[in-house]
């Protein structure tokens, strides 16, 4: 029940746009679905303008976007409004990822973002341009498992197997951060995931044995 | 207004009689060892597509607008705004001006476009006007005799009375008496895929891709509700996130689905979002029992006498079994079901049996203290006698061994400090059981095997049953056979509900893949010169039963089918399956006194399920069903504001599911019955685990509590009512 211990975006404070800011600009202009253009380095167009005073306002409708995820860059038109998790969900048939409660209350959209885990429903697509995304379908080498995949289906880590992809993900970035965490840790690392079938014993056996991730 | 639907539990015997031709192996391979889930890969790389992952081509997206209003009469809909909306291409009113709405999330209209956000877009411009009526938003409230009559046929439905022996001589027996109210909250599923479905008509033929826990029953669904023959729908489930009883039906969207697909002349993607799910897609109903109970000096039961009521939302009944398990000899019970303004009940995970459990099992521990008798003690003193479905006699000393029981203290932890420690006990029983299941099988020329299976997989690991039963049968390795299941071209199977598809699906199986074999020993005979009852498969090959070396490998064996291959059909046969489970669970916590709250640090879980399929995904069952009993102990709780009748926690940060800090020490002791053959085991150990809790709570802190969840707040105000004098 906990929330992830990121509860302050690292990518607002890289963009120079909190959310508390985003949202009192969208609600004080009355402008339902813009946003004010503040990833810089990842919209060129804005570069080029090159002044913060006068920030270029974009959308609503579906605008360009280009996606670092996986390691592959993957270009989209989307409307400024829609979460990293729909993009790629909705638009680039990525559905490995769950859509479970749209609201950064249960881990299963939980995607690495510079190392980092991150909500993909609480994420702007538009936000996430510049960044390097890693999302479930980036794991697996074809038919070779991530060693984290691995002892989850050796550990039966999963039943229904909805939660399971956010929980791998978490997982992932637990490890490469700390090989060899403790119980507590690990508990602490994939509390921001919710299973409703009652997994979570064998994801943390899984978690905890699973060896040969190398810090990310 | 619609019964919940609850899965009835099957009349099965509780032992297998067996049927020698199909009976299961004495000296099995695979069967009770640790089998990994087959489609544990697809699963864990996210390649599994559920019913929320389908994309079609050219598909459209729904979305439902929903009653913002607990009662209300609708007086107008106006879809012309809706309709010239950007991407829009269909939209349709759900009911007509005049309709009454009877709950909050009630279905109203909907539209379809081409994206997600164009489709949330067009329905904030639907117009409904709403003429706003006064809604009944609590038992209490519906209960008072000037509440406005808001069901068709009153707001309460009371039952005939149940009475048994001679109550007032029962009383007249008891040295002690405890009269006490318990009651139980309203806990929603929260399946984590939500209820929705693809729908893609071809002509007037329909292909629904559902988040569904019986595709053959969903299918009947779409044909009833649209007219349309049921040859003409199809249901498809590879793969669902959980249903918990909630996912019978195409329901209210899944047609409105068909229909925004049908006008659109697209596929149309309709998955409800966590709110909708909450509030129109079912929900354990809450549970109230004012009781009177008397036990004699010597620890007997002797009278119980209650008066109990419930509700399931919106014309929906709340009934649970009370007393559970133990044997009151003089006994009365009077139901009522209470009808609110909420959205309707359906079954869930063991429906009745949390609540009537919770009840019984703490008024047992209440009794037990009068007449200073140890909990198990007492239990075992006041249960029925031992029988295959009803092993608690056995069991709770294996649950007291394996538990330490016997450090147990009287209640109230007497150690200084505000964190007080405490044993719970507690037991359950379910029915389970198999029912009509058919399969088709095909042994391949080539020496593949493909079986098939009407059934879906829940979660529980059915498509794993079925490869491990077919790979048992004909000898071969489990990745060897073809699975192929969700999906109602194949053969019929029932809806996983009722702790039923184990025992109905894996006799099917292995009845069919038995008939294979013979078709397939039959062809390879003559050339052996063996008899073909003689033959066996084993290890990937057909012999002789008395020598190895004559027999050829399957490969060959198959290989003299020629062109054709083999293809079979079989079905459930009595014989292989058996109902009735019982089980015992006990319960370590930890209350801070100072906070209210209360960690459960330890529980042990001892349950029986007949025989054993796959050791690895029953014990995964066990402890699933135990945490979902933790949560519901502790944390769930549907919240309706009592003068809108507002759910106020209709999401996942306030309706509190645990997490993974939240889990105890748990131990899945499994009783292996292979005599019984398979039983079933989803729902069991989901029932016993909240009545534990609340007993080890009342052992740490010396207050009782008697309504769930057991949350800081109650556990505070019980310990202030102790400190004030306050009855216990």
């Amino acid at each position: 029940m906990a929330p992830k211990d990121e509860t302050r975006s690292e990518l607002d404070e890289r963009s120079g746009v909190s959310r508390r800011f985003f949202l009192k600009t969208v609600g004080a202009g009355g402008v339902a679905a813009s946003v004010i253009d503040g990833l810089q380095e990842a919209l060129p167009h804005a570069q080029e303008a090159g002044t913060a005073a006068a920030p270029a306002a974009i959308g609503p409708g579906p605008v360009p976007i280009t996606l670092n995820v996986n390691g592959q860059r993957l270009s989209l038109k989307v409307e400024p409004r829609t979460t990293l998790l729909d993009a790629l969900r909705n638009h680039a048939g990525q559905t490995g990822n769950k859509r479970v409660c749209d609201r950064g209350s249960c881990g299963a959209c939980t995607m690495i973002i510079d190392g980092r885990t991150r909500y993909a429903c609480s994420t702007l697509a538009i936000e996430a341009q510049g960044h390097d995304i890693r999302s479930i379908e980036g794991l697996a080498k074809g038919t070779v498992l991530h060693p984290v995949q691995q002892a989850f289906a050796e550990a039966d880590g999963m039943m229904c197997g909805f939660c399971t992809p956010g929980f791998v993900m978490s997982a992932v970035a637990l490890l490469e951060k700390n090989p060899h965490p403790t119980v507590e840790e690990a508990k602490r690392a994939l509390d921001g995931n919710i299973c409703r079938c009652g997994t979570y014993v064998r994801v943390l056996e899984a978690a905890l044995k699973t060896k040969g991730v190398a810090r990310g | 207004m619609a019964e919940a639907r609850q899965v009835p539990e099957v009349a099965a015997p509780a032992v297998a009689q067996g049927n020698a031709a199909y009976a299961w192996p004495t000296h099995p391979t695979y069967m009770g060892t640790d089998v990994q889930r087959i489609d544990g890969p697809d699963k864990v790389t996210g390649r599994a597509k559920y019913s929320y992952d389908i994309q079609r081509p050219n598909m459209l997206y729904g979305r439902i607008v929903r009653s913002p209003h607990p009662r209300a009469r609708v007086v107008a809909i106006d879809l012309t705004m809706a309709r010239q909306a950007p991407g829009v291409k269909a939209a349709l009113a759900v009911v007509e001006p005049n309709a009454i709405l009877m709950f909050q999330g009630e279905e109203v209209a909907a539209v379809a476009a081409a994206t997600e956000e164009q489709a949330r877009d067009a329905a904030r411009l639907v117009k409904v006007q709403y003429e706003v009526l006064p809604p009944l938003t609590s038992v209490e409230q519906a209960m008072s005799p000037d509440a406005p009559k808001v069901f068709p046929d009153g707001n309460v439905r009371e039952g005939a009375a149940e009475e048994t022996g001679d109550l007032a001589a029962g009383f007249k027996a008891a040295a002690h008496v405890v009269e006490q109210t318990y009651n139980t909250q309203v806990q929603t599923h929260v399946s984590l895929e939500t209820h929705g479905c693809v729908c893609e008509w071809d002509g007037d033929k329909l292909t629904a891709w559902v988040s569904t826990q019986a595709v053959h029953g969903t299918r009947e669904g779409f044909a009833q509700a649209l007219k349309i023959p049921q040859a003409n729908v199809r249901v498809i489930t590879q793969y669902m996130g959980g249903g918990f009883g909630s996912k019978f039906a195409p329901d209210a969207q899944g047609i409105i689905c068909a229909n925004l697909a049908k006008q659109a002349g697209a596929p149309v993607h309709l998955m409800l979002d966590r709110k909708e799910e909450h509030l129109a897609t079912g929900n354990r109903p809450s549970a109230y029992a004012k009781i009177r109970a008397g036990v004699s000096a010597d620890g007997m039961l002797t009278a119980f006498d209650a008066q109990t009521w419930g509700t399931g939302g919106a014309g929906v009944g709340a009934g649970f079994p009370l007393p559970y398990i133990y044997q009151f000899p003089n006994r009365r019970r009077q139901h009522k079901d209470v009808y609110i303004n909420a959205g309707g009940a359906r079954a869930m995970r063991a429906p009745g049996h949390p609540q009537g459990c919770f009840i019984t099992e703490v008024l047992m521990d209440e009794l037990a203290d009068l007449v200073k008798l140890d909990p198990v003690d007492f239990r075992m003193k006041n249960l029925p006698p031992d029988a295959p479905d009803a092993r608690w006699r056995a069991y709770f000393p294996i649950a007291a061994k394996l538990f330490g029981w016997d450090k147990r203290h009287p209640t109230g932890d007497a150690t200084p400090g505000p964190i007080k420690h405490g044993f719970g006990c507690s037991a359950n029983r379910w029915g389970g059981g198999g029912r009509g299941s058919h399969a088709h099988c095909e042994i391949l020329p080539d020496g593949g095997v493909i079986m098939r299976c009407g059934t879906q997989d829940i979660g529980t690991g059915t498509r794993t049953l079925v490869s491990i039963v077919t790979a048992e049968t004909l000898g071969l390795p489990i990745d060897a056979v073809n699975t192929e299941i969700g999906d109602s071209l194949y053969p019929f199977s029932g809806g996983s509900g009722g702790s039923t598809t184990a025992a109905s699906v894996t006799p099917a199986i292995r009845v069919t893949a038995v008939k294979a074999l013979d078709a397939l020993k039959a062809k390879v005979a003559p050339k052996l010169g063996v008899p073909p009852a003689d033959l066996v498969a084993s290890d990937g090959r057909l012999h002789a039963r008395n020598d190895r070396a004559k027999g050829m490998t399957w490969k060959e064996a198959c290989r003299t089918l020629g062109a054709e291959p083999i293809a079979v059909d079989g079905e459930w046969q009595p014989g292989l399956s058996a109902s009735g489970t019982s089980g015992v669970q006990m319960a370590e916590v930890e209350v801070d006194t100072e906070t209210g709250v209360s960690k459960v640090t330890r529980l042990v879980c001892v349950q029986d399920c007949g025989l054993i399929v796959d050791k690895l995904t029953a014990e995964s069952q066990v402890i699933g069903g135990v945490l979902f009993g933790v949560n519901y102990a502790l944390f769930e709780d549907r919240i309706l504001d009592r003068n809108t009748g507002q759910m106020v926690n209709p999401n996942m940060e306030w309706y509190l599911i645990g997490g993974p800090s939240d889990v105890p020490e748990i131990t899945a002791h499994l009783v292996d019955q292979p005599e019984r053959g398979v039983i079933g085991l989803g729902e069991p150990p989901a029932v016993a685990t909240a009545a534990a809790i609340a007993n080890a709570i009342a052992n740490a802190t010396g207050v009782r509590l008697r309504s769930l969840p057991m949350t800081p707040d109650k556990v505070l105000a019980a310990l202030e009512q102790q400190r004030a004098g306050g009855t216990r």
